[in-house]
This record gives C-alpha cells, structure tokens and sequence, in this order.
C-alpha cells in the first residue's frame, strides 16, 4: 500500500477518468446495444455452448440434439481424464516446445532484419517484397512445399549432400526428432516475415533525433540499440510476441500436410490432437473439454500481453 | 573550451547547394547566434559542427584540431535539439546520467555529477520523475543539463524555443544566457528569430541562401547592416529602403528619390563616399530613427496604415516601391489619409549601392 502512495503524485497528472454520468453511459449502451449482441453471439455463446457440452458424454452420434445434451451429463469426467490423458500432456508439451523454438527464432531474426531495412542500401524494395512472400503463402501449400523439400530424394538432402560432398539421405519426415525440426523449420521460414514487418513498423517509429541524442552523448550502436531502440519498441514487441504465442499455439495446417502428427505422435500438436479426437474418435464432449483448457492458457497469455502493453505505454 | 573556425565550408544536396564557402572564426566561449530565414543554411551549418553530416568541402576546426573524421560522439560537443530529444522512457536522472553511464563511468562519479548538475540547473526534486510528463522549461533544463554534464567544450543550440509560446519565450530566453553564463561554453545557436539572437548572443552571423551576409555584435548588424538583406530581415519593421539617385543641392548631397522627391542632406562622411561614386542607390533608415518634420524639410507622405501595438504605433506612409514605415510613440496623433512629412535622424542614414545591395561608406 505504501508503495501505491508513493507512485500518487506521477499518478495524479494522468487525467483520471470521471465516473460517467448515468444518461450517457446509458445512451453509450443503447447506442452499442446491437454489437454487443452480436459479439454475444459470436464469442460469449459459443464459449457457454463448449462449456455445456464438455460437461457432458455428447457427441454427434449420440442420437440426442447438442441441446438436450444434459441427458449425457457427467459432470467433471471429461476434466479428470483430461488431467489423466498422457497423450494429452505430450502433445501440449510438444507445443509448447516448437512455440519456445519458433517464437523466439522468429522473433531475433525478424528483429535482424528489421534492423537491416531500416537503413537504405541497394536493392531493398525488391528484396524487400520477396521476404514477404512466404507470409503470403497459402499454409497448406507451405506445407505441401516444404513435404517435397523434405522428402529423403528431395533438394534439402541435395543440397546438403553437395555441400559435404557425401550423398545424404536423410529420412527427414520419418525419424521422429527430424521431422519435428522439419515443421519447425517451415513455421520460421512462413512466419519471421511477419515478425518482421511489424518489428520494422516498430523501428521506424523509434524518433530518430533521440538516437541522434544519445550518439552525441557517446552511445555506441549497441548501447542505443539496448538503451533506446528497444525500449522504445517494447509495445511492439509485445504486440507481435503475443500474436505468434498465439498464432503458434495453434499450428496445424502445414504441419499437418508435412507428416499428419506422425512418425506415431512425433509432431502431434496441441491442434492436431484436437483434430484427431474430433475426426477419429468422434468424442465432442471431451473434445470441448480440451478445448475449453487452451482457451484458458491462451487467455492467460492475451491478458499477461494487455498488461504488459499497458504498462509499457505508460512508461513510453 | 574551445574556438571553432570554419574555413570554406561548402555543402552541396546533390544539384543544391546548401552552403556556399562559410567562413567564420567563433572566440572561445562566446555565444554565436547564427541567424537567418528557414533555408538559409544555418541548420546545416551546426549539423556539420555536430558531425551530423559531413562538409562537401572546407575544414571544421576545434581549436587547431581538425575535426574532419570525427565522429559525433567524440566530437565533445553538446547538442541541444529543436525539440529537446529526451529520452522519454526514461527518468530525469536517467537522462542526466546518459552519457556518463554509456561512457561506463564509476557509479559513484555517476551519482556525484548528475547530482551537482541537477542542483545547478534546480532539477533535483524531479529527478526522479519521468521524462515524458514535463513542462518545456524543465524539458529545456534538462537537455542542456544532459549535455552540460559530459562537460562538452562546444554548445549547440537548434532553435530550441521555436516550439514555446511566446509569452513564454521571454522567460526562457532569460534562463538560457542564465545557463550560458555559468558554464562559459562556447554556444553556438541557430535562429529565425531575430529577438532571440539578439538578446543572447555576443556575435550574431547572418546567412540567407547559404550564404554568410554578416557577422558582427547585435548593435553592430542592426546599426551598420552590410547588405540590403541584413538591413531589411534585422529589425522589427525592417529598414526602410527607398531607390534614388545622388544629387548636389546647396545644402550638400542629397538623394533625389524621383516622385517622393529629395531626401534631407546626407553626413559629410556619407556624402563623400557618395560622390566617388555613380549609378542608383537605396537610401535607408531605420522606422524607429525617424522624426515629424516640418513642411518642406522631408518626406511628404500620406498615412495609409496605423498599427498601434501598444508601446509604440508603426506608420505606414506611402505605398509600393515608396513605402516607409515609421515608429512613433503609442500616443502620436496621426489619422489615414493625412500627409505625414517625416524626415530621418541623419546619423542613422544609411546607403546601399542599388544593383549589388552593398553597404556604401564607412560604417559608423
């Protein structure tokens, strides 16, 4: 509490906002009454809707209309075998690795080469539309595309037996590790352009005469890129690491098409895993329960985002 | 501490040249104002003192080092930008302390210093407040005072209070030759404003279109003006110029200025420079040098305009290539349309050769 009383003074030149007078507040509402029904419709009631069928053994088998799913209620099961589901946490876990490897590979090599193009040199238009090309990529046909890369006859093993002179036949979708690296390898290539543009967004907006001030108090590159640029961008930063957490919490249309979760489980994500229960198995009740977790640790994500972006703004 | 000379100093933009062949020797601590329109080259000038941008041509000296090569940061020069530049992600401490913390300086010299310079310049109940909430003058003190303490031998100024409102700016202006007063830097200060040049600086160089016109103590360029251009951008109003030719009378040389007729006998010294020479000349004199004269005895004008700006009223008499504006005090009782005779105060007369816009005859 006292800490709070401290920080009261730099608080207090922040306009506070006045408790609103009741007739606005209540125009404002009639006012955004019909998009707040249909965000009802297409957030709040799909969310209540899961939560009410994975509370339940429903599934479209099951004879019965989603609604008088009630007569299948089994309370928590879904919940208790989910804690108990092996496949489950391996597959959360395998998300959870290639999103540590991909963000984050994404995101230095974005941010490099945002540098880059933040200066001018030759041949930077064209360069720069072609490093944008992957992002536009259809994801099915990224996957499709790096599937052919990667076969054991394919120009990844051609390349790679060229250079070292001996002929590699690497069985890259096969071996389980490999194929992994695989899909990691195709989400970088798709996405750090992405990374990229927002990052470059970001760097230009850096004021360019605070730079100029601290190279004329003796910063050298790597101080005012440290001191300077990148807490300046720290927003940004935010911003496009919680759209690729997300976004790569998700990953499924181009691993799917490299190796459909296999060797066995080798690249079973989070999504595919979904995908597979829903498809295969037909289990919707227990497919909303899985669901319904991702929703929760992906909105933990969103909010630790909004919180980070909002005190940083205040700082800036 | 340090002089500065430039010597020939040309910068060209690809076809523009912004800068023709500056020369200009700045006295260890002085304060330099250099003064002139947007566009004149000023700007450029100091940017190349910074080592912001390199000269085309010429040499930038700091006492006798050359400083061609130097980078900025090392070139011990304190910058202080058009809209302060602070850092305002960070604290006021942390701005102060900027330098000496990217230099790796010990903590405690760091402490010490960003101390006694927030004390000096009374920012020691903000320090640690963030930057990005304060006032311009606190902003002001504490971009100087982020320059002040690496203790640069060369100051320099960009239009720093072109983005403060006038009221304002008279308080500001105060507090900078406060500033400049006790850390005896050699300054250097880039204008549009002439007020501002004025009150502050020991020497003001004067440039237009890349070119230095003059350089000389504030007085010195508003009194003797070396050119037409000084003559009319110095001074508010500027002088009054009006195109003549030189003519004998039997009170002495005169100038004949055609339908405003002849123009009261010039000074002796004036007049002999005059008649060493021959073509059209533009006559000056200052708006505020002049005085209601009785008939016949200078210029008969018809008012056509009264400012009254409070202290004092400006007259504008005449129109066209014949106008001339005249300063009174606030309580003259001039109405439009009256014919005015004004006559200017002889020693303030001053004359330009009409085709080269030169000063003619000695100054003084």
């Amino acid at each position: 509490m006292s800490a709070a009383t401290d920080m009261t003074p730099a608080i207090a030149i922040i306009p506070t906002q006045k408790p609103a007078r009741d007739e606005s507040a209540r125009l404002g509402f009639r006012l955004t009454l019909p998009a707040q029904i249909l965000v009802l419709f297409i957030a709040v009631f799909p969310i209540l809707m899961q939560l009410y069928i994975s509370l339940t053994d429903w599934s479209p088998l099951s004879g019965t209309d989603w609604w008088n799913a009630w007569e299948l209620w089994n309370s928590f099961a879904n919940y208790t075998d989910l804690v108990a589901d092996n496949r489950f946490w391996s597959a959360m876990w395998r998300t959870a690795v290639v999103m540590l490897v991909c963000v984050p590979a994404e995101f230095l090599l974005g941010l490099a080469l945002a540098t880059l193009f933040a200066d001018e040199f030759p041949g930077k238009r064209l360069l720069y539309s072609i490093l944008l090309m992957p992002m536009m990529v259809v994801p099915a046909v990224a996957g499709y595309m790096f599937f052919m890369l990667f076969q054991s006859g394919g120009p990844v093993n051609d390349i790679l037996s060229s250079l070292t002179g001996t002929r590699v036949a690497i069985a890259w979708l096969s071996d389980p590790t490999l194929a992994l690296v695989a899909v990691m390898i195709a989400d970088i290539w798709q996405w750090t352009p992405l990374m990229f543009l927002i990052l470059l967004a970001g760097l230009v907006g850096v004021p360019e005469d605070q730079i100029k001030a601290a190279t004329l108090l003796g910063a050298n590159p790597w101080q005012r890129f440290t001191t300077i640029v990148l807490p300046k961008m720290k927003t940004i930063i935010i911003i496009a690491l919680a759209i690729r957490v997300i976004e790569n919490f998700k990953i499924f249309d181009t691993l799917y098409i490299m190796t459909g979760g296999g060797p066995g489980v080798a690249t079973e994500t989070i999504s595919v895993y979904i995908y597979k229960v829903t498809t295969q198995d037909l289990i919707w009740g227990y497919v909303a329960a899985i669901a319904l977790a991702i929703l929760i640790v992906l909105s933990i994500v969103a909010v630790w985002a909004m919180k980070r972006m909002a005190a940083a703004r205040v700082a800036a | 501490m340090s002089a500065i000379h430039l010597q020939n100093l040309v910068k060209r933009f690809g076809d523009f040249t912004a800068l023709k062949t500056m020369d200009l020797a700045i006295a260890d601590g002085e304060f330099m104002a250099l003064l002139g329109p947007s566009g004149c080259g000023k700007s450029t000038t100091m940017n190349m003192i910074a080592g912001m941008e390199d000269p085309s041509e010429g040499k930038i000296l700091f006492g006798d080092r050359d400083m061609a090569g130097v980078p900025m940061g090392r070139r011990g020069v304190g910058f202080v930008f058009q809209n302060y530049a602070i850092f305002t992600h960070m604290t006021v401490r942390q701005n102060l302390s900027y330098g000496l913390r990217m230099r790796g300086a010990p903590r405690a010299e760091i402490d010490r210093r960003t101390g006694a310079i927030a004390e000096l310049l009374q920012l020691t109940p903000m320090l640690d407040r963030k930057a990005d909430r304060l006032s311009v003058n606190i902003l002001q003190r504490v971009a100087i005072g982020r320059s002040a303490i690496m203790e640069p031998a060369i100051f320099l100024l960009d239009e720093p209070l072109s983005n403060v409102d006038a009221a304002f700016r008279a308080v500001m202006r105060t507090e900078l030759k406060h500033l400049q007063r006790q850390f005896r830097q050699t300054m250097v200060y880039v204008t549009h404003d002439q007020l501002e040049a004025m009150t502050m600086a020991d020497r003001i160089a004067v440039m237009d279109h890349g070119v230095l016109q003059q350089v000389g103590t504030p007085l010195d360029v508003y009194n003797n003006p070396a050119n037409v251009f000084v003559a009319r951008f110095i001074g508010a109003p500027g002088m009054n110029l009006l195109m003549g030719r030189p003519a004998e009378s039997d009170r002495g040389l005169v100038v004949d200025l055609g339908p405003l007729g002849v123009t009261p006998p010039l000074p002796d010294e004036l007049a002999a420079a005059l008649r060493a020479r021959s073509g059209d000349v533009l006559y000056g004199f200052r708006p505020e040098q002049v005085s209601i004269a009785a008939e016949g005895r200078g210029l008969a004008l018809p008012v056509n305009f009264v400012e009254r700006i409070g202290a004092r009223t400006i007259v504008h008499l005449g129109q066209g290539a014949g106008a001339v504006k005249a300063v009174f005090d606030n309580d003259v009782r001039v109405a439009i349309g009256e014919t005015l005779v004004v006559s200017p105060v002889a020693a303030s007369v001053r004359v330009f050769d009409a085709a080269s816009g030169v000063a003619i005859g000695g100054t003084g």
